[in-house]
């Protein structure tokens, strides 16, 4: 799996990436120098829980780009795991989706990324849990979860 | 209001007309306009007594609406004046603009327009140099980027004022005046033909004999010819391309292709 954060890292305008598992637990990191791992962390957990939240809306989405003044992050999910990858503003993001859907293709032929990333599975629905969530955000996932079950309601 | 009497500036001039109105001892309101601008004169008894421009009134008002090339005027017989603000004979005021006019065409002449850009010449033109203090103060404020417009408002300068300086400035040989830098958008490098070639194949593997179509659509969709496509959008291009290849594989392939072409093309660049 490095082999392809290097591929991604030798790209123009890009500082770095990163993959999480569905907890937000860093599976492989190139070290981006913007991110510590806790931070890492944080981000892999809240946005697996964005496209979880994306997907029960009926609104599944794949790709995630959060552009901020100094810098972009475009989060691509894998289902098992969120690739995440740290840019510059300028960044071309369109070779930056291209590679990454490339470095991902190769590590679904690639056996031993698939072990890496099956020892860490964890299915998202599962995370959505009073125990795996705090106070705020359960009440909020149950208020949000009851609207798409009784829709008009 | 049947009495009123309407034309046009440019086939009577404000001087002839106020000159022709004067004579007959006429006393009303001249109403001016050019445009959105408006301007208001008043006569009583042949004499011109107030004037109105924009916010300035008496003669300054009367010194700018005496400069209007064109317009439409209309002249009311009998209406009164709000205010009198002037109090010199016509014939006085009519020769101080007419030479407030040749003025201005001897600035026009070496300040063509506010636009242009000031700046201390290398040379001193002489062995002494005299100026005026108030004079001293602009050579102070020219930077060499700065139009003649922007420093008067930087001054909060009237800009006949400035030009006035300027002419001046310009006549001792300390400034000289050049036209404002334009800049010009920098031409974006572009994709070229063989780019086309290569693209046309590599899409052709993936998607089959309709390749030339599918790639002129998405050239298309994206503003451009191929004969105008710039380099720098032509990741855009591919994955765009890249997106209407359905078969994982192929696209993975295709996008390997590219992202090889592109690291080639940036290698060249660099």
């Amino acid at each position: 799996m490095e082999k392809g954060l290097e591929q991604i890292g030798g790209l123009p305008c890009v500082g770095g990436s990163f993959v999480c598992d569905n907890r937000g637990d860093v599976i492989v990191s190139s070290d981006p120098a913007v991110l510590a791992t806790v931070t890492m962390s944080t981000i892999g957990r809240e946005v697996g829980l964005a496209f979880l939240a994306l997907e029960s809306a009926s609104r599944p989405a794949t790709r995630i780009d959060f552009v901020y003044d100094s810098w972009r992050l475009l989060a691509q999910d894998m289902g098992d795991a969120v690739f995440f990858v740290v840019c510059q503003p300028n960044v071309d993001m369109a070779i930056v989706r291209m590679t990454v859907d490339v470095v991902i293709a190769g590590w679904r032929k690639d056996s031993a990324a698939q072990k890496r990333l099956q020892q860490r599975r964890t299915e998202r629905a599962s995370l959505a849990s009073p125990a795996a969530l705090d106070q705020g955000s359960w009440s909020s996932w149950v208020t949000f979860a009851s609207g798409i079950q009784a829709p008009g309601g | 209001m049947s009495d009123a009497l309407t034309g046009s500036l440019s086939q009577l001039p404000l001087v002839d007309l106020l000159k022709m109105l004067a004579a007959g001892g006429q006393s009303g309101h001249l109403g001016l306009s050019s445009g959105l601008d408006h301007g208001d004169l008043f006569l009583l008894k042949g004499d011109l007594v107030h004037a109105e421009c924009d916010i300035h009134l008496g003669e300054p008002a009367f010194a700018r609406l005496v400069a209007w090339p064109s317009g439409q005027f209309r002249f009311e017989p009998q209406v009164p004046p709000p205010a009198r603000t002037i109090d010199k004979p016509l014939e006085r005021l009519l020769a101080e603009s007419a030479r407030a006019a040749s003025e201005r065409e001897a600035i026009r002449k070496v300040v063509p327009n506010m636009e242009v850009v000031p700046r201390l010449v290398r040379k001193a033109p002489g062995s002494s140099v005299t100026i005026e203090a108030q004079d001293w103060e602009m050579l102070a404020l020219l930077n060499g980027q700065s139009t003649a417009a922007e420093l008067a408002r930087e001054r909060k300068a009237d800009e006949l004022d400035f030009a006035r300086a300027l002419y001046r400035l310009k006549l001792l040989g300390l400034v000289e005046l050049a036209a404002p830098q334009v800049a010009v958008p920098a031409q974006r490098p572009l994709a070229g033909p063989g780019f086309f070639t290569l693209l046309t194949t590599a899409v052709a593997g993936a998607l089959g004999p309709l390749a030339e179509i599918i790639v002129d659509d998405a050239v298309e969709e994206l503003g451009f010819t191929r004969a105008t496509f710039p380099r720098d959008a032509v990741a855009a291009l591919a994955e765009r391309i890249s997106g209407e290849i359905r078969e994982p594989e192929k696209r993975v392939r295709f996008q390997q292709t590219m992202l090889q072409l592109l690291g080639s093309q940036r290698q060249q660049a660099a």
